[in-house]
């Protein structure tokens, strides 16, 4: 027999080969125990509970939803930007600040962009309360780093000739500067930007499981109460949003602001952002405390807290991790592999927009009335929530092509020609986009095992809910440091793939 | 008598207000050699994608195998083989596991996996391509890294591979030098080789080079979408060139 040999189609589907272990671990815990509730979970979601109570509640929770996301997917692109030019090279090559702001606002954006925005929200929630605005900077803090990063690659892809010919033009490097930058921004906001605003509203529902408010709170209260025609009218009305503001957005044309618009948006940027500064500064210095309490704790490390638990649950979080990245990369190619026709397609997508609206906390909720709390099950929540992220990629960028066409002749049966002919050409671009999507299933983790009882995810909670603000530095610190080792890897792997 | 194979009735394609293909007519028998010739944009890769099943908005009506084209099945559509003139080749493959591309209409899911991990049999697929002069040190090698002559006969290889009754190639000798073109023109007509692959019996091939029209039996002319001339080879005279080029 030959050598195996791997390509990025094989490495693509390989993965799958987690579900061995996955399976075993989840057959051993399988029980019936929430037969009925499942049934009239299902059953709920074809007859939500319609009345007024429950309309003016879904318009309210939505409102706030929307209010959430909407400021905090703002704050995350205005600000994105400026850390952005302030972390690109080409910034440095024309103006005179020193070269070390770019390495301090990196290093910076790279800790604030590890930790997710859960426990951005559960530290931000015991530090100052129940309260939106918590919400706003939870989502605001990493959604400003992830925005910032890819500002500065795309920066970084201008050529700096361009900005040396038209300083020469016009004399003043910082409008020249300005110019060259304008069209990668207006890019970035037009094709990643539009696509994050729907990130936020997830990321606002999702917080709201904790009690910050929006659709969450009233989700997961519907659920603690065993509510599911009202779990499902909330989950309705938040699939009907997300629906909703893709199509309104997708049909805006940046490019066509006019040029006033655009010269009013330079003018007013260095106002709002001095403004937003003093806000935030006021807000933090002002009133508290604890954010410094939080900082000395650092140093006040429990040796016998490292000793006992963070180890262990440090693996759990790799391997949940691991086995997570593992279902997403794999599931939807194999599904489209097994079976491509127009009606699995239609199942597949339907399912796809389910688990990626269904917040990965509800559906590890719904998981466990046939299971214990584990590894496996929490990775088959984090897994299939995003499964539903890459097969919607998967879906809307492999086009049938020229290879296609050429297999299908051969007799090729439709599933072979898709993907051989379809998928292998767009395979590298594919795991590209999963070695980015690893990133962000490692700081996910934090949302399923706050409830599964998994890995540094739960023992954040614990801590934080005990104010053992030692212990949460210490899980912090963990959390960010193999989320920056997992980036770099990842990033190793993008430059590998290109 | 040979049986039909294809018909061809009242074919004719547009594409953007032009007519790429106009009132087209005829038949291919069994055991037909046919050399296509045209100039650039004549219609030849367009008849031949229409006689593909690939292009499919057509007017006009195409028997294959005595069954209309839209409704070939699968196991129908194997019997049919092309030789693309953008070769198609697959480029996160390498040359040998390409060549087993041509297999997957005959072959079950479980081979397919097999040939993505690298792990099938390719004793066929060695065959074929040694069989079009490609050295054993290019058989695990990259697409990729392959010169345009060496995909040129990966792409022939993959289609004879498939064992079709019919083979449609266009432009298959692009990219080889007139030795290897001379050769694997004669290998294709006269269909005889050591390794006993079977090569297609019927065949309708579009070429430019006119000293490789020694072999075939019939040769077809085409101008703007419509057919000048069909005639038997040895029939072909300059003034029918003239018609056309």
């Amino acid at each position: 027999m030959n050598k195996v040999k791997l390509n990025s189609a094989s490495i693509s589907i390989i993965p799958i080969l987690v579900f061995i272990p996955i399976l075993i671990e989840l057959s051993n815990n399988f029980h019936f125990g929430g037969k009925t509730l499942f049934f009239d979970f299902i059953l709920s979601s074809l007859r939500p509970k319609i009345d007024i109570e429950i309309i003016t509640t879904l318009f309210l929770r939505l409102n706030e939803t929307i209010f959430i996301a909407l400021l905090s997917w703002f704050l995350s692109i205005s600000l994105g930007i400026v850390f952005g030019i302030f972390s690109s090279d080409i910034f440095y090559k024309f103006s005179k600040f020193p070269i070390f702001l770019k390495h301090s606002v990196t290093f910076f954006l790279t800790i604030f962009r590890s930790i997710h925005e859960i426990i951005w929200g559960l530290i931000l929630l015991n530090l100052y309360g129940l309260d939106i605005s918590m919400g706003i900077i939870a989502i605001a803090i990493p959604y400003t780093a992830i925005n910032a990063k890819v500002i500065r690659e795309q920066l970084e892809n201008i050529n700096i000739n361009n900005i040396k010919s038209i300083s020469q033009i016009s004399g003043n490097s910082f409008s020249s500067f300005l110019v060259i930058v304008w069209n990668p921004i207006l890019k970035i906001i037009r094709n990643f930007g539009i696509y994050r605003f729907e990130c936020a509203l997830r990321s606002t529902a999702a917080i709201g499981l904790f009690g910050i408010g929006g659709i969450g709170t009233s989700i997961i209260l519907s659920f603690q109460n065993l509510s599911f025609r009202e779990l499902w009218t909330y989950l309705w009305g938040l699939a009907f949003i997300i629906l909703a503001t893709n199509r309104i957005l997708k049909n805006l044309n940046i490019k066509d602001i006019h040029i006033k618009i655009k010269n009013f948006i330079l003018i007013m940027l260095p106002i709002y952002f001095i403004f937003l500064i003093f806000i935030i500064l006021k807000f933090f210095i002002k009133s508290n405390e604890v954010l410094f309490f939080l900082i000395k704790n650092i140093l006040q490390i429990d040796y016998n807290f490292i000793s006992n638990q963070l180890f262990q649950y440090t693996t759990e979080t790799i391997f949940l991790s691991l086995l997570a990245t593992g279902i997403a990369i794999s599931l939807p190619p194999i599904l489209l592999f097994i079976f491509n026709n127009q009606f699995m397609i239609v199942i597949y997508r339907s399912l796809s927009f389910l688990f990626r609206l269904i917040p990965p906390p509800i559906l590890l909720l719904f998981l466990l009335m046939f299971n214990e709390p584990s590894i496996s099950l929490a990775a088959v929540t984090l897994g299939l929530y995003n499964a539903g992220i890459t097969f919607k990629l998967l879906n809307e960028n492999i086009f049938k092509n020229k290879n296609y066409l050429a297999l299908k002749t051969t007799g090729a049966s439709e599933r072979l020609s898709w993907f051989f002919g379809s998928f292998i050409e767009q395979s590298k671009v594919y795991l590209t986009y999963c070695s980015y999507r690893a990133d962000i299933i490692f700081r996910e983790t934090a949302l399923v095992g706050v409830i599964g009882s998994i890995g540094l995810g739960w023992q954040l909670n614990e801590s934080l809910s005990s104010f053992s603000w030692d212990e949460v530095s210490i899980i912090i610190l963990v959390y960010s440091s193999i989320a920056i080792i997992g980036e770099i890897m990842n990033g190793k792997i993008k430059l590998i793939l290109k | 008598m040979n049986k039909i194979l294809v018909e061809i009735n009242n074919l004719s394609l547009i594409y953007k207000n032009k007519n790429i293909l106009d009132d087209i007519n005829f038949k291919i028998y069994e055991g037909d050699k046919i050399a296509l010739i045209g100039t650039n944009g004549s219609g030849k890769s367009s008849l031949i994608s229409v006689l593909n099943g690939t292009r499919k908005s057509i007017n006009g009506e195409i028997k294959i195998f005595n069954k209309s084209i839209t409704q070939l099945q699968n196991k129908q559509k194997i019997n049919i083989g092309t030789i693309w003139q953008d070769l198609r080749l697959i480029d996160e493959l390498s040359a040998e596991q390409n060549v087993n591309c041509g297999l997957l209409g005959r072959n079950n899911f479980l081979f397919a996996i097999k040939n993505l991990l690298n792990i099938c049999s390719f004793e066929k697929a060695h065959k074929c391509m040694k069989l079009f002069l490609l050295n054993e040190n290019l058989f695990d090698k990259n697409i990729e890294k392959l010169s345009g002559g060496e995909k040129q006969r990966i792409a022939i290889a993959r289609s004879i591979i498939q064992e079709p009754n019919i083979l449609f190639a266009d432009e298959p000798f692009n990219n080889l030098d007139p030795k290897i073109s001379i050769y694997i023109k004669d290998l294709l007509i006269s269909r005889k080789n050591k390794f006993h692959i079977k090569i297609p019996n019927t065949q309708l091939i579009s070429i430019h080079r006119l000293d490789l029209l020694r072999g075939f039996n019939k040769v077809m002319g085409i101008k703007n979408g419509r057919i000048i001339f069909i005639l038997n080879t040895n029939q072909l005279k300059k003034y029918h060139l003239k018609k056309i080029y």
